[in-house]
C-alpha cells in the first residue's frame, strides 16, 4: 500500500468531520419524522375513541402536567391542518383517513432518509479504515526512525 | 423527486379527464332529442355556457363545451391535492383560477382527446406559477467579469455545500471560479469549504475563523480581478432575518463586495416554511434567485411550486443528492413534464 502523507490524513479527517455533521442532520430529520408519525398515530387513536365513547369526554392536557376532563361538543367535526398553513373542517372518519395517508408519506420519507444515512455511514466506514491504516503507517514510520 | 405530488397530480388529471368525458354523454343524448323537436326550454348551468348553447354547438359544429359543473368536483380535488402538498394558498388559488379559465367554455371537437385538453390546462397553469426559471450560465455570459454571486440563507440548509456544487457546475461549463470563505462565524465552516474547494479544484480565499467576512469577500473579488477570473462565489454564515447584528453584517458585505447576484438558499423539505422565510429574507436583504436543497428528499414539492410565484424571484437550482454533480438547473418546462408526463 502507498504511504499516506500527513496532508492526506488531515483531508480524511476533514471528510470524516463533514460526513459526521451531515449524518447528524439526517438523524435529526429521522427523529422529526418519527415524532410526527407518533403524534399522528396518537391523534388517530383519540379521534376513534372520541367517536366510540358515548359521552365524548377526553382528558385535556393544559400544561405543567395538569389535565382536566373535557367534553367534546362536536366529536364528528374535526379541524385539520392539511398543509400550507390551511385548516379545514372534516368529518371524524375523513380526518382519520387523512392522518393515515400522512403517516404513509412520513414512512416513505423515513425510508429515504434512512437509505441516505446508510450510504453516508458506509462512506464513513471506508474513510475510517483508510484513516486507521494511515495512523498505523505513521506510527510504524515513527518507530523505524527511533 | 416530488414523487407524492406527481402521483396526486396524475390522479387529478385522470379525474378531470373522466369528468369532462362523462359530461359529453348527456349532451349527445340531449342533442338527439333536440333534433327530434323536443328542445329543453330552460338552461341548467348558471356558470359558463347555457345548455341550449352547448346543444347548438354540438349539432352545428360537432363540438362539446366544458362547463363549470362538469369540472367543479375535480377542481376541488385539485385544490386539496395542492394544499396537502404544501403549495401556498395564493399559488393554489392561481393554479385553480388558471385551470378553470382554461377549461370552462372550451370547445372540444368530438373525438379529440380529453386528456390533451386537461394536461394542456394543468401544464400552462403550473408554468404560469413556476415562472421562467433562471439560467446562471446566461447570466454570467451577459455580465462583466468577474461576476460576483453572494449566497445567503438560514443555518443548516446546505449553503456551503451548494456553493461547492455550483462551483463544480460552473467549472464544468468552462468558467474560472474563486470561492470566498465568508462564513467565518460557524466553527469548522472555513475548513469545510476549503476541503470542498480542494476536491473540486477551485481556488479559495480564506482568513482566520472570526475574521470580518466583508474583508474575506473583498479579497476574493480582488483576487478574481487580478487573475481575470469569471466568477466569485461568496459563501456567508447562515442567519435568521430576525438577528439584526448578523443582518447588518450582511448589509456591510453587500456594500463592500457589490454582488451582481444575491442567491437565497433553503431546503425544499421545509415546505411552506421555506417560502415564508424566503419572502422575509427578500424583504429585509433582498434576493435575486433561489436555490432549494434536498429536493430529492421532498416528495411534496410545495416549496418548489410556490416559491417563485410567492416572492416573485426565480428558482435557479435544485440540490438533489450528496455528490457535487447532484445539482440541477431549474427548468420549469422539464419539471412540469416530469410531474404530468409528456404530452399525450
Amino acid at each position: 500500500m502507498q504511504q499516506m502523507d500527513q496532508r492526506e490524513l488531515m483531508t480524511l479527517q476533514h471528510y470524516m468531520k463533514e460526513y459526521g455533521q451531515q449524518a447528524e442532520i439526517f438523524v435529526g430529520q429521522l427523529e422529526m419524522l418519527e415524532n410526527g408519525r407518533m403524534e399522528a398515530l396518537a391523534a388517530i387513536e383519540s379521534l376513534e375513541a372520541m367517536l366510540s365513547a358515548d359521552d365524548a369526554v377526553v382528558l385535556l392536557q393544559i400544561g405543567g402536567g395538569a389535565s382536566v376532563r373535557a367534553k367534546v361538543l362536536e366529536p364528528d367535526k374535526i379541524l385539520l391542518s392539511i398543509g400550507a398553513e390551511v385548516v379545514v373542517e372534516r368529518p371524524n372518519k375523513e380526518a382519520v383517513e387523512f392522518l393515515k395517508e400522512r403517516i404513509m408519506e412520513m414512512e416513505a420519507s423515513q425510508k429515504k432518509v434512512a437509505e441516505t444515512l446508510d450510504r453516508l455511514r458506509s462512506q464513513m466506514n471506508e474513510i475510517n479504515k483508510r484513516l486507521e491504516s494511515g495512523y498505523q503507517q505513521a506510527s510504524a514510520a515513527g518507530q523505524d526512525q527511533e | 423527486m416530488f414523487g407524492g405530488l406527481k402521483e396526486k397530480l396524475q390522479a387529478v388529471r385522470d379525474r378531470l379527464g373522466s369528468s369532462i368525458q362523462a359530461s359529453a354523454a348527456p349532451q349527445a343524448t340531449a342533442a338527439a332529442e333536440t333534433v327530434a323537436g323536443t328542445a329543453p326550454k330552460k338552461t341548467i348551468s348558471p356558470a359558463g355556457p347555457t345548455f341550449s348553447e352547448k346543444v347548438k354547438v354540438l349539432i352545428t359544429d360537432r363540438e362539446l363545451i366544458v362547463s363549470e359543473k362538469d369540472i367543479s368536483d375535480a377542481l376541488s380535488e385539485l385544490e386539496m391535492t395542492l394544499l396537502t402538498s404544501d403549495v401556498a394558498l395564493p399559488v393554489t388559488d392561481a393554479i385553480i383560477a388558471h385551470v378553470r379559465a382554461n377549461l370552462i367554455g372550451k370547445h372540444r371537437k368530438i373525438g379529440q382527446s380529453v386528456d390533451a385538453l386537461v394536461v394542456g390546462a394543468l401544464k400552462s397553469a403550473l408554468l404560469e406559477v413556476l415562472g421562467t426559471g433562471f439560467s446562471l450560465v446566461e447570466f454570467i455570459k451577459a455580465h462583466d467579469r468577474p461576476v460576483k454571486i453572494l449566497f445567503t440563507g438560514v443555518n443548516g440548509t446546505g449553503k456551503t455545500t451548494t456553493v461547492a456544487k455550483i462551483g463544480a457546475y460552473l467549472k464544468k461549463q468552462g468558467f474560472s471560479v474563486v470561492i470566498g470563505a465568508g462564513d467565518t462565524y460557524r466553527a469548522g465552516a472555513t475548513e469545510q469549504i476549503s476541503v470542498h474547494a480542494e476536491r473540486i479544484g477551485i481556488k479559495i480565499i480564506q482568513h482566520q475563523e472570526g475574521a470580518d467576512p466583508s474583508a474575506v469577500l473583498f479579497d476574493s473579488v480582488q483576487y478574481a480581478v487580478s487573475h481575470k477570473l469569471d466568477v466569485v462565489l461568496a459563501d456567508t454564515a447562515g442567519r435568521f432575518h430576525t438577528k439584526s447584528n448578523l443582518m447588518n453584517q450582511l448589509e456591510k458585505i453587500r456594500r463592500v463586495m457589490k454582488p451582481d447576484l444575491v442567491v437565497y438558499v433553503d431546503e425544499a423539505v421545509a415546505g411552506n416554511d421555506a417560502v415564508i422565510r424566503a419572502a422575509e429574507f427578500d424583504r429585509t436583504v433582498g434576493a435575486d434567485a433561489i436555490v432549494l436543497t434536498k429536493a430529492d428528499m421532498d416528495s411534496r414539492g410545495g416549496a418548489a411550486i410556490s416559491i417563485a410565484h410567492t416572492i416573485g424571484k426565480p428558482l435557479m437550482f435544485l440540490g438533489t443528492g450528496q455528490r457535487y454533480e447532484d445539482i440541477i438547473p431549474f427548468e420549469p418546462a422539464k419539471v412540469v413534464d416530469e410531474l404530468l408526463g409528456s404530452d399525450s
